[in-house]
C-alpha cells in the first residue's frame, strides 16, 4: 500500500515537472526526492536502517544504506491523515496516549506491519529520550541489531572524541551487516555533497532573512530537519540549489514584495503536520513565518580527512543536543537576524524535550522583547484538536503584535 | 553538621559526595510546596521533576552547597536547565550519562564521574583523595550487602513492616549518611514479629516509590512485597565492584551502568532486556504477581510497558499496571485495584 502511494507520488510529480521543464519548482523537486526515498524504503530491495533524528545519513548513504528517521514516517502518516488507526493500535497495546505522537504513529505502524522491515536500527540519544525508547522497541519488535549513538550534551573535546569513536564503531557495525567496508572515496563524495548543500543552505537562509522575505508560510517548513536525509547526495545539492534559485527568482521578480508581511514570525521546533489551515490563516492576517527555529547551519564544513570528528561536532552542535541555555542563545540570534516581530511555540504535546523548555524559551524571548505565543497543541495527532480555541488565540496574538 | 549536596537521580554515586566531605541529600518529590514548576517547565513533565522544582521554588529545601543533576532523561535535563533559572546562585554540575552500555560509554562515564568527584572536592576546598573515595565506597558496599540480605529474607517470608523498614534504611542512605544507614541495617532491622503467611507475594517495579508508609499500605492491602525495583528502592544502593577495574571511576561507571537497570539505560545486545530482567527478578523473589507503578509522563518507563507486559504474559505472571504521581493520595486511589489483584492471585 505505502509502496504504491510513493510510486504514484513519484509518477505524478515527475509528470508535472516534465510539463514545465524550465520551471524552478523547488518544492515539487523536494517532494519528489522524498517520495523516491519513501519508495526505496518500501521496495524491499534495499538495506534499510531505521534511525534517530540526528543520525549521520550522509555517512550511512556512503555505506549503501537507505536510512531515515522514524519520525519522518510519523509526520507523513499525519499529513496524509492516515495516522488515526495507527495511534489506536499503539494505544491499544499500551503505548501511553500522552507520549509523542510521532512515535505513537510509527509504533502503531510497526504493530500493524505497515513499516518496512529494517536490516538494523541506529538510535540517537538526541533529540529525545522518547525517540531512543522507540528505537529500542523497534529493535525488540523486529529482532534486529541495535546500535546507539550517545550524543553528549556538552561541546567539549572529550565529548567530541567520544561521539567520533562511536561513529567509527558504527561504521564497523554497518560493515558487519553489509559485508562491505566503508569506502573512503564514497565517504569523501558524500561529505563534499554535504558541504555543498550546507553552503547552499546558508545562502537559502540568508535570502530568507531579506525584508520582506521571499519565503511563504509553507516553503521551508521543517526544512533543515528533513533535508539532512539527502544532504550527502547530489540530489540533495540539486534540491538546495533549486530552493536558492526559487528564492532569488522571487526576489528578482518582486513576488516577495507583493506578499503581505505585516508581521514576521519565528516558529519554534516542528510545524503542525496534519492539514490545519494555520498557514492560510497567517497569510490572511498578514503574518509570515520567516524562520523555523531549526532552519540553520550550526556546524563547520565536514573535513574529509577527519570525518568522524566533523560529524560528531555537527551532531552536538544541533541546538536540541545541548542544554537550553545554548538553545535560547541560538533562538535569540535568529530572532535578531530575521528581525522577527513575534514567535509561535506550539509546545507539541508529549514532547518532554521541547515543551520542558516552554518557560525558559518564553523568558528568552522576553529578554529580547519579542512576544511569544505558547500554543498547547499536538502537532501530529489531530484527534483532540481544539481548533476554534487555537484560531482565536492566534488571531488575538497577531492583533496584539500589530 | 555536614554541608549537603542535593541530587535527584539514582545514577549519582553517593560515595563521591561523602568522600568530598559532604552529606548526600536526595531531593524527593514529597512536599506541600504549591504547584508552580509547570510555568517554567511544562505541565506534561513527570511529577517527580516538577515536584522537585516546586521545592526549589518554594524554598522547601535544606541549605544545599551544590546540586548534582544527571542527564538521564529529557525531563531531568530540563530540570537542570530550570534550576539554573530558579536558583541562579546554586553551584550545579550536570553529569552526562550514556544510554547504551559499551566500553566507549564506560570510558566516557568514568571521566564524567571523575569530573564530578573533582568538582565536589573543589566545592568543599578539600584536596582530591582517591583513598577517601575508596573508603566511602567500601562503606557503601556494606550497606549494599545488608540491603541484599534483607531483600533475600523478604523474598522467602513475609515479616510485617519489613518492607517499610528497608525503605527507611535506603532513604537514610539517600538523605543523611551511609554510616547511619549501615547502623540501621545492622541493628534495627531484626524482624520482631515472626513470619506470617496469607499475603500475596508480589514483585514491584517502576520509577519512584520512596515513602515507607506506602509499603505499609501495600501490606494492609494484602501485598507481601518480595522485592522491588525502583530508582528509589534497593536499586539505588548499587554495589560497586571495586575489582572490576583498577581505575576506581571506571569501576564506578561499570557498576552503575550495568547493575542499575533503569529503563533509560539499554543493553544494545539485548534490546528490551528490561522486560526479561523483571521476569527474572519476579521469579527469583518468589513473587506470584507483578505490580508496575510508574509516574505519568515518564517516557523511559511508559515506552517499555508494552514489552514488559508481553514478557510477563508469556510467563503467565499476572501483571497490574498503575500510573500516578508521587503522592500518598494517588496511592489511595489504587486500593481497590490492588486488593482485587491480590485476590485474583488467590493466596
Ligand atoms: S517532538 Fe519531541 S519527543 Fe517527539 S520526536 Fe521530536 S524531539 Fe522527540
Ligand atoms: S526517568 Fe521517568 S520518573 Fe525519572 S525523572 Fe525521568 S521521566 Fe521522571
Amino acid at each position: 500500500m505505502m509502496y504504491d502511494h510513493f510510486e504514484n507520488a513519484v509518477k505524478g510529480i515527475t509528470d508535472k515537472l516534465n510539463q514545465d521543464p524550465e520551471g524552478i519548482n523547488a518544492k515539487k523537486k523536494y517532494v519528489l526526492e522524498l517520495s523516491k526515498l519513501g519508495k526505496k524504503l518500501y521496495s524491499e530491495d534495499e538495506t534499510i536502517a531505521w534511525c534517530g533524528v540526528t543520525a549521520p545519513f550522509d555517512l550511512l548513504g556512503a555505506m549503501g544504506i537507505t536510512s531515515c528517521f522514524v519520525e519522518f514516517v510519523g509526520a507523513m502518516l499525519s499529513s496524509t491523515q492516515t495516522a488515526g488507526g495507527f495511534f489506536e493500535e499503539a494505544e491499544d497495546s499500551g503505548f501511553a496516549t500522552d507520549s509523542c505522537a510521532y512515535h505513537r504513529a510509527v509504533m502503531g505502524a510497526v504493530l500493524k506491519n505497515a513499516m518496512p522491515k529494517p536490516d538494523f536500527i541506529i538510535g540517537t540519544s538526541s533529540p529525545c529520550t522518547a525517540g531512543l525508547a522507540v528505537m529500542e522497541n523497534f529493535a525488540h519488535q523486529y529482532k534486529k541489531d541495535f546500535f546507539i549513538l550517545n550524543v553528549p550534551q556538552n561541546y567539549t573535546q572529550d565529548a567530541i572524541k567520544y561521539l567520533a569513536a562511536q561513529l567509527e564503531d558504527m561504521t564497523l557495525f554497518v560493515s558487519d551487516h553489509t559485508k562491505r567496508p566503508l569506502s573512503k572515496e564514497k565517504l569523501g563524495i558524500a561529505l563534499e555533497n554535504f558541504n555543498a548543500s550546507s553552503t547552499l543552505l546558508k545562502e537559502i537562509y540568508d535570502l530568507a532573512k531579506t525584508k520582506p522575505s521571499p519565503v511563504d508560510n509553507n516553503l521551508l517548513k521543517d526544512f533543515s530537519t528533513v533535508i539532512t536525509l539527502m544532504m550527502g547526495t547530489q540530489q540533495g545539492v540539486d534540491i538546495c540549489q533549486a530552493f536558492k534559485n526559487e528564492l532569488n527568482h522571487r526576489i528578482e521578480t518582486g513576488q516577495h514584495t507583493s506578499s503581505k508581511e505585516k508581521t514576521r514570525l519565528m516558529w519554534i521546533q516542528n510545524r503542525i503536520q496534519y492539514p490545519f489551515p494555520i498557514n492560510e490563516m497567517l497569510d490572511d492576517l498578514g503574518a509570515k513565518i520567516v524562520v523555523d527555529e531549526l532552519n540553520d547551519v550550526t556546524w563547520e564544513p565536514m573535513d574529509p580527512d577527519n570525518p568522524f570528528e566533523s560529524i560528531a561536532k555537527r551532531m552536538i552542535s544541533i541546538p536540541f543536543s545541548m542544554d537550553t541555555t545554548e538553545r535560547i542563545k541560538h533562538i535569540q540570534t535568529l530572532a535578531g537576524e530575521y528581525r522577527i516581530d513575534g514567535a509561535i511555540n506550539p509546545c507539541h504535546w508529549g514532547c518532554r524535550q521541547g515543551t520542558g523548555t516552554r518557560g525558559l524559551i518564553s523568558k528568552g524571548f522576553k529578554d529580547i522583547n519579542v512576544p511569544v505565543l505558547n500554543l498547547e497543541i499536538d502537532c501530529v495527532d489531530s484527534r483532540n484538536l481544539a481548533r476554534g480555541q487555537i484560531e482565536t488565540r492566534v488571531e488575538a496574538f497577531l492583533e496584539m503584535l500589530s | 553538621m555536614n554541608k549537603k549536596i542535593g541530587f535527584t537521580c539514582a545514577y549519582t554515586p553517593v560515595p563521591l559526595i561523602e568522600a568530598a566531605g559532604f552529606s548526600p541529600f536526595r531531593i524527593f518529590p514529597d512536599s506541600k510546596a504549591p504547584d508552580q514548576a509547570g510555568h517554567l517547565l511544562h505541565d506534561n513533565l513527570c511529577p517527580h521533576v516538577k515536584k522537585v522544582l516546586d521545592r526549589a521554588l518554594a524554598d522547601d529545601l535544606p541549605e544545599l552547597d551544590g546540586l548534582i543533576f544527571i542527564n538521564s532523561c529529557d525531563s531531568m535535563r530540563r530540570l537542570a536547565d530550570a534550576w539554573h533559572e530558579a536558583k541562579p546562585d546554586d553551584p550545579i554540575i550536570l553529569v552526562d550519562l550514556p544510554s547504551g552500555t559499551n566500553s566507549l560509554s564506560l570510558d566516557f562515564l568514568s571521566k564524567e564521574y571523575e569530573r564530578l568527584a573533582k568538582t565536589l572536592f573543589r566545592w568543599n576546598n578539600e584536596p582530591f583523595s582517591i583513598k577517601k573515595i575508596k573508603d566511602k565506597i567500601d562503606n557503601w558496599n556494606l550497606v549494599a550487602a545488608s540491603v541484599k540480605k534483607i531483600e533475600k529474607k523478604m523474598s522467602r517470608d513475609y515479616f510485617p513492616g519489613y518492607a517499610s523498614g528497608l525503605q527507611q534504611i535506603i532513604n537514610t542512605a539517600a538523605t543523611e549518611s551511609t554510616d547511619k544507614a549501615l547502623a540501621m541495617a545492622q541493628k534495627e532491622l531484626q524482624p520482631e514479629e515472626p513470619a506470617k503467611a496469607g499475603l500475596a507475594p508480589v514483585f514491584l517495579f517502576g520509577n519512584l516509590l520512596f515513602d515507607p508508609k506506602v509499603f505499609d499500605l501495600f501490606e494492609e492491602w494484602n501485598v507481601h512485597v518480595t522485592a522491588s525495583d525502583f530508582c528509589t528502592t534497593s536499586r539505588f544502593i548499587t554495589p560497586v565492584d571495586t575489582t572490576a577495574d583498577d581505575n576506581i571511576f571506571r569501576a564506578l561507571a561499570s557498576s552503575y551502568m550495568e547493575q542499575t537497570p533503569c529503563a533509560r539505560t539499554m543493553d544494545t545486545a539485548k534490546p528490551g532486556d528490561i522486560a526479561q530482567k523483571i521476569v527474572q527478578r519476579a521469579k527469583k523473589s518468589n513473587a506470584r504477581g507483578v505490580i508496575g507503578f510508574t509516574l505519568k509522563f515518564c517516557d523511559p518507563y511508559l515506552a517499555r510497558i508494552p514489552m514488559i507486559r508481553q514478557a510477563l504474559q508469556k510467563e503467565s505472571i499476572p501483571f497490574l499496571m498503575l500510573e500516578g504521581d508521587c503522592t500518598m493520595g494517588s496511592m489511595g486511589q489504587q486500593q481497590t485495584r490492588i486488593e482485587a489483584f491480590t485476590e485474583m492471585l488467590g493466596v
